[in-house]
């Protein structure tokens, strides 16, 4: 539920969803595909910017849990390895590793989830001429996805009733009783949200109007010019200006 | 005008007709409703106006229907939805957007229309229904009543003549039936047609021009509003219908706390042990509490009805007494024994309102047996047999109707021992053979256990419950 949690009172900073789709874009290819191309400052500055951008929209607990797995991770690449056995060493750096190059992406993904609404993806894929066949499957996530942790919460309040818990002999069956209700109900909410949408006139084929006002602002020109910076870099080490 | 004429139809997966030599003629502005047994067919006939069946639910179908002259079943359904709207039975599954504006906005949207003519729209309904105050906000947090008149709202927005509603007070409190009831009346004055499928009643009494009462997909009656609900509760009970004309003095919340509503209660009583309650108090924050109980006491063996308005915590007064509420510390003590905080566990267990949420396993045997250290198969099948179970013992839990997984979910609590059953809203949504059924079940039940009953249903309290505790 707190993943997407949409405040629309007090949103805090707005960005154009295209412009989140592009620093997305950006930080899944420099952080998770390109270490090494670009100055690791700026790689540095890739990964601390999902945490910035979550405060911006006032999900403080949220940034401060985020920094610290990613901190935690940092420093013990930075410092913590050289203390430790080597078995444990390889272990340690894997997780580390694994934390410091995955976890921006994804934090940057809880961040778009949680700070754009249904309407605003619609009219940015809409202005992006992304197809309606596509558009509305990935708009429907952003319904569907809280509703069905709402469920896995009522399960999870039903296990804890059921004394259930992980552990022991049990621990694979445990998966498949949190997940076999969790697929019926799904698949129940999903056929019930499909019919309510199309008694509603929803149609792939049908040119949709869109309301909400999107458009690129200071805040979105200056992350823009700021996520060009890698792509310049590259350019400009491949051209032989920077080395 | 709606003309349905010799439908005959069966779901792809089922082997009954849902409707059998079915027609009806509805006249422009006229208000139906449609009633009878759960699986009479209504839902079925409310899904033929609006296009459901044949273009969403499949099956076999035979009959024509046309809605002001719109072939419905050559027609494709966004022509369809622009002359039928719907209104659904549960509200967190017929929102698209997570904002209330972009909801109401959703149809006039998907209809292509100027933005300005949207807007004009949205302004209107929001103006019509009072809702301004509920505009720009998360639909995730309103609540259930305020969600369907948002689900109203946008219904209304998209200007339909015909509006059609599934069952829509199921998950309303006494205050969201009103609500409710202004809609429609408002709807009526705009002269839309308007065809509900309900099983809850009395609300309609002063609204609905027409009464049709299905039975297996035939229509069995087909009455005035006004001749229908000049029929006796005896009478309609015996339809399979719910009363109309019940004294709800249940749901008069001004005197919070438990009382007695069943005089002969003291004279059948098993014993004169009580649940003392202390502690027992809940807030998010320690400034705000939200739940006080301290005090309570609940006879053994009684059966108790929590009512209150939806949003006084009745949630949260039952989740603290099973165990599951983080940050609760309170305990129930009986006799010499006290149940603090987790350990609560041990004593309570929560029958939940959808019930597929607790059944985990592929049999009915091993679901009831679940989490128990050792499992003794004469104590297993005594259990089945109490709740009428033995013959379906080895049958998938998701397979069986309703009523059967309830009384699955309630084998579990018996087996583990545990001697308060809570339910939440067992019977919202049934017809009165099954609440009946429903409510004979909790009276055994009772004396063995103490039950308590979270409902808005003023006909279960009269049939089973000896004790209100009222939530304020």
């Amino acid at each position: 539920m707190e993943l997407f949690d949409v405040h629309f009172q007090k949103r805090g900073l707005i960005f154009d969803p295209r412009t989140k789709l592009f620093t997305m874009l950006t930080i899944v290819i420099f952080v998770v595909g390109g270490y090494g191309t670009v100055p690791d400052m700026l790689v540095f500055f890739l990964e601390i910017l999902p945490i910035l951008l979550l405060l911006t929209v006032g999900k403080f607990k949220k940034a401060f849990l985020y920094s610290i797995i990613y901190g935690t991770a940092q420093a013990s690449m930075l410092w913590g390895i050289a203390f430790l056995p080597e078995t444990v060493r390889y272990i340690v750096t894997l997780f580390a590793v694994f934390i410091i190059r995955i976890s921006p992406g994804m934090i940057m993904g809880a961040y778009i989830f949680s700070s754009t609404t249904v309407s605003e993806f619609m009219a940015a894929m809409q202005k992006m001429h992304v197809p309606n066949q596509i558009s509305i499957p990935l708009s429907v996530m952003f319904r569907f996805f809280p509703t069905v942790m709402e469920e896995f919460e009522s399960i999870n309040h039903a296990m804890a009733m059921r004394d259930i818990r992980f552990g022991g002999k049990n621990a694979m069956k445990i998966i498949e009783y949190k997940l076999v209700p969790l697929m019926i109900c799904s698949v129940k909410i999903g056929n019930e949200l499909s019919a309510a949408a199309l008694t509603r006139g929803l149609n792939a084929n049908a040119k949709r109007t869109n309301i909400c006002e999107i458009g690129f602002h200071v805040q979105d020109i200056f992350l823009f010019l700021i996520m060009l910076v890698p792509y310049a870099a590259v350019i400009f080490t491949k051209l032989g200006v920077l080395s | 005008m709606i003309q349905i004429e010799n439908i005959n139809f069966q779901y792809a997966e089922t082997e009954e007709k849902a409707l059998d030599n079915f027609g009806i003629e509805i006249q422009d502005g006229q208000c139906v409703l449609l009633c009878g047994e759960s699986g009479c067919g209504k839902t079925s006939a409310i899904r033929l106006i609006n296009g459901l069946i044949p273009h969403f639910y499949e099956g076999t179908l035979q009959g024509s229907c046309t809605v002001n002259g719109l072939d419905v079943f050559s027609s494709p359904l966004e022509q369809i939805s622009r002359f039928v709207g719907t209104v659904f039975q549960n509200p967190r599954s017929q929102f698209f957007c997570v904002d209330t504006t972009g909801e109401i906005a959703f149809a006039p949207e998907n209809l292509g229309l100027e933005k300005s003519e949207i807007l004009d729209r949205v302004n209107k309904t929001v103006q019509q229904f009072h809702i301004e105050s509920l505009m720009n906000r998360n639909i995730f947090r309103l609540s259930g009543g305020e969600k369907q008149k948002i689900a109203c709202a946008s219904v209304s927005a998209l200007e339909p003549d015909v509006i059609v509603l599934d069952e829509p007070t199921s998950n309303l409190d006494q205050d969201g039936i009103k609500m409710l009831g202004n809609i429609v009346q408002f709807w009526k004055q705009q002269g839309k047609t308007i065809i509900i499928a309900e099983h809850r009643l009395g609300w309609l009494k002063h609204l609905a021009d027409r009464v049709v009462c299905l039975k297996k997909g035939i229509i069995q009656l087909d009455l005035s509003g006004e001749q229908f609900f000049a029929q006796s509760d005896q009478e309609l009970n015996l339809l399979g219908l719910r009363g109309t004309n019940l004294k709800s003095d249940y749901f008069c919340y001004e005197s919070p706390g438990l009382k007695c509503i069943d005089k002969t209660f003291l004279e059948k009583q098993i014993s004169n042990r009580e649940y003392l309650f202390s502690d027992f108090v809940f807030g998010y924050d320690r400034k705000k509490i939200i739940l006080n109980m301290n005090g309570l006491k609940i006879p053994e063996h009684s059966v108790v009805a929590i009512v209150g308005r939806n949003g006084v915590g009745k949630t949260t007064f039952s989740k603290c007494l099973c165990g599951i509420q983080k940050g609760f510390y309170g305990s129930v003590s009986i006799g010499n024994t006290k149940y603090k905080g987790k350990q609560l566990r041990n004593l309570c267990y929560m029958v939940m309102q959808d019930v597929n949420h607790q059944l985990f396993t592929d049999s009915v045997e091993e679901e009831i047996s679940l989490g128990l250290a050792e499992v003794d198969e004469k104590t297993v099948d005594d259990v089945l047999q109490k709740l009428d179970l033995t013959e379906l013992k080895k049958r998938h839990p998701m397979s069986l109707s309703g009523g059967q997984k309830q009384r699955t979910a309630i084998g579990s609590a018996y087996l583990s021992n545990r001697n308060i059953l809570i339910f939440d809203e067992p019977t919202s949504g049934l017809d009165f053979q099954r609440m009946e059924k429903t409510a004979k079940l909790i009276q055994k039940i009772s004396q063995e256990k103490t039950v308590l009953i979270v409902t808005h249903d003023a006909e279960l309290i009269q049939k089973c419950c000896t004790h209100l505790l009222v939530f304020v």
